[in-house]
């Protein structure tokens, strides 16, 4: 039934319209920003629209100065190379525990889904002297193999859950006809998940491309930063920069100097 | 003998597909973890020549140091705003986006889910710029209504900065609760409201005995998400915007006390029994929580 009462219905739809202006105003009012210079950013009201001529050199200039190229290339390399790690490994174990029953089998599942549970700041201090042992602080590879192992316990729940949905039909035909068990993974039931694969790849690239903190503490080479690292540090060095006065007491940008030789 | 071998081919294809994500799983997730929980006891500045084991100290310590205290009052504070902010104005906008039946409604959903997938860097960035002083909008904005400038420091005060973190918290997790509860609510039949509606009931009675009771399940699921992402995460945005616990360590909470102690003083073994404080408090929680949500789920049928 739809809701009659047009006042309940304008009421609604005004608060509606009031949160969507608070999700789209910050996100364009910071693009807008990127164009002004700095006499428009400091002087005018904040929503003034920048005047002509809008500095989309600002863009470049960032893209350059702060080395946001190489960022942008780590963060692509890092984020493609664990998302499928994760997603082969995940997928594998998944559908093992689907669909085969064998011993320990339940314990397994178990384990990886209660180390969601587990909050990663316990695991920050071990992982660093871990990749520090391993020679791996600073590349690609550490961060790949970490962010793979951070998705995995999420992978396997949602995957485990997809492929019980499958039919157990298509699996026997393909026996039958003499498939091996590989081949009926691969050639057959890889190809029948895709839904559910791409679920996995869309919130572990998500969560991939975005993460912080894990990267913070397994890099300290600015040439091996991600796109959040870098952002954060950048934003930490303009805020020293550009604002004075009471903000930027606590805003220097030791917090994110870190030693490299600890 | 047939049959035999064929266990085995089965065993081995069983085997090669499990070890190997186990293994990876075990290196990166359970070993760090066991570490953790065992350099929790031990006085480690990170070279490992000077670690010493100094049994329950760590924690002991934890008991008198007051930032702590701070620091998990924090994180409660983040987890009950949070859970209040998000549940209310997610549960109301799915209603709204459902119940409501407005022609702009997809709108709307695509908008409400953007702060979902934007990084939590980002929101701290954009946050920061809203709040400050000088260039920020919420003090312009301010000024349209008052005499003089509007010149507040949002994130300065000791006292009410933990206070400033909610809004963008709030802001960036509605979405994805949103969306949860939009799922649950469309898969209700249509035909309860329309006998509630043949029996009089109003828009409000329809939300208190139809959608309320039958969307409980996710309710609770989203409660929960909430708190444990809250308790292990909120850090990040912590770190973000106020310079890891700034003012004068006000705004800690766990996570960046811990990440202050380990990677700023070296204090690692302190840090890693921060982290398993941190996990002890998050299962406790978890559970208390369980219990306090465990209310019979109604099942349609």
């Amino acid at each position: 039934m739809t809701v009659k009462n047009p006042i309940a219905k304008l009421s609604v739809w005004l608060v509606l319209l009031i949160w969507s202006i608070a999700v789209l105003y910050p996100l364009l009012w910071t693009l807008l920003d990127a164009l002004k210079n700095n006499e428009q950013f400091f002087l005018n009201m904040p929503w003034a629209l920048p005047k002509a001529p809008l500095l989309w050199s600002n863009f470049t200039y960032v893209w350059s100065k702060y080395n946001f190229s190489t960022y942008f290339i780590n963060s692509i390399v890092v984020t493609i190379g664990s998302t499928l790690l994760g997603m082969i490994l995940s997928a594998m174990t998944a559908y093992i525990l689907a669909r085969y029953e064998f011993k320990g089998g339940k314990i397994l599942y178990g384990i990886y889904i209660s180390s969601m549970m587990i909050p990663f700041a316990l695991a920050l201090i071990p992982l660093f002297f871990l990749l520090n042992d391993l020679n791996l602080i600073n590349t690609w590879l550490g961060l790949i193999l970490v962010y793979a192992a951070l998705n995995l316990p999420f992978g396997i729940f949602l995957l485990v859950g997809f492929y019980k949905t499958l039919p157990k039909e298509i699996e026997e035909a393909a026996i039958i006809d003499g498939t091996s068990h590989y081949g009926t993974f691969f050639r057959v039931m890889l190809p029948l998940s895709q839904p559910g694969l791409i679920t996995v790849l869309i919130t572990n690239m998500l969560n991939n491309w975005n993460e912080y903190f894990l990267g913070v503490v397994l890099t300290n080479d600015p040439a091996k930063y991600t796109l959040p690292i870098g952002l954060a540090v950048m934003q930490a060095e303009m805020q020293y920069r550009v604002s004075g006065g009471r903000y930027s007491r606590d805003c220097s940008s030791r917090r994110y100097r870190r030693s490299s030789s600890i | 003998m047939k049959t035999s071998a064929k266990m085995w081919k089965r065993n081995l294809f069983i085997a090669s597909f499990i070890i190997p994500t186990f293994l990876f799983f075990c290196v990166f997730t359970v070993y760090p973890v066991i570490q953790a929980l065992q350099k929790s006891f031990y006085d480690w500045s990170g070279m490992s020549e000077n670690s010493e084991f100094i049994g329950f100290d760590n924690f002991i310590e934890m008991f008198k140091d007051p930032i702590i205290l701070t620091a998990i009052g924090n994180d409660y504070f983040l987890v009950v705003g949070k859970v209040i902010g998000i549940m209310m104005l997610a549960t109301f906008f799915a209603v709204a986006l459902t119940r409501f039946k407005l022609r702009s409604s997809g709108f709307f959903r695509a908008i409400f889910f953007i702060p979902n997938v934007i990084s939590v860097v980002v929101i701290g960035v954009l946050w920061n710029f809203i709040y400050n002083p000088q260039i920020g909008f919420l003090n312009a904005f301010l000024s349209l209504f008052t005499k003089e400038k509007v010149d507040i420091a949002w994130l300065g005060f000791p006292k009410h900065t933990i206070w400033m973190l909610l809004p963008p918290t709030i802001w960036a997790g509605i979405g994805f609760y949103m969306i949860l509860m939009i799922a649950a609510i469309v898969n209700i039949p249509a035909s309860y409201y329309e006998a509630a509606n043949i029996d009089g009931a109003g828009q409000w009675g329809q939300f208190r005995h139809i959608t309320m009771p039958l969307i409980w399940e996710q309710i609770k699921v989203s409660i929960i998400n909430i708190v444990i992402t809250t308790l292990n995460g909120s850090f990040v945005i912590v770190q973000l915007m106020t310079n890891g616990g700034q003012p004068d360590n006000t705004t800690h909470v766990m996570g960046s006390y811990l990440y202050r102690m380990a990677f700023q003083q070296y204090h690692f073994g302190y840090g890693a029994a921060i982290g398993v404080m941190i996990l002890v408090i998050s299962m406790i929680t978890t559970l208390i929580l369980q219990r306090i949500l465990r209310q019979e789920t109604i099942e349609m049928s």
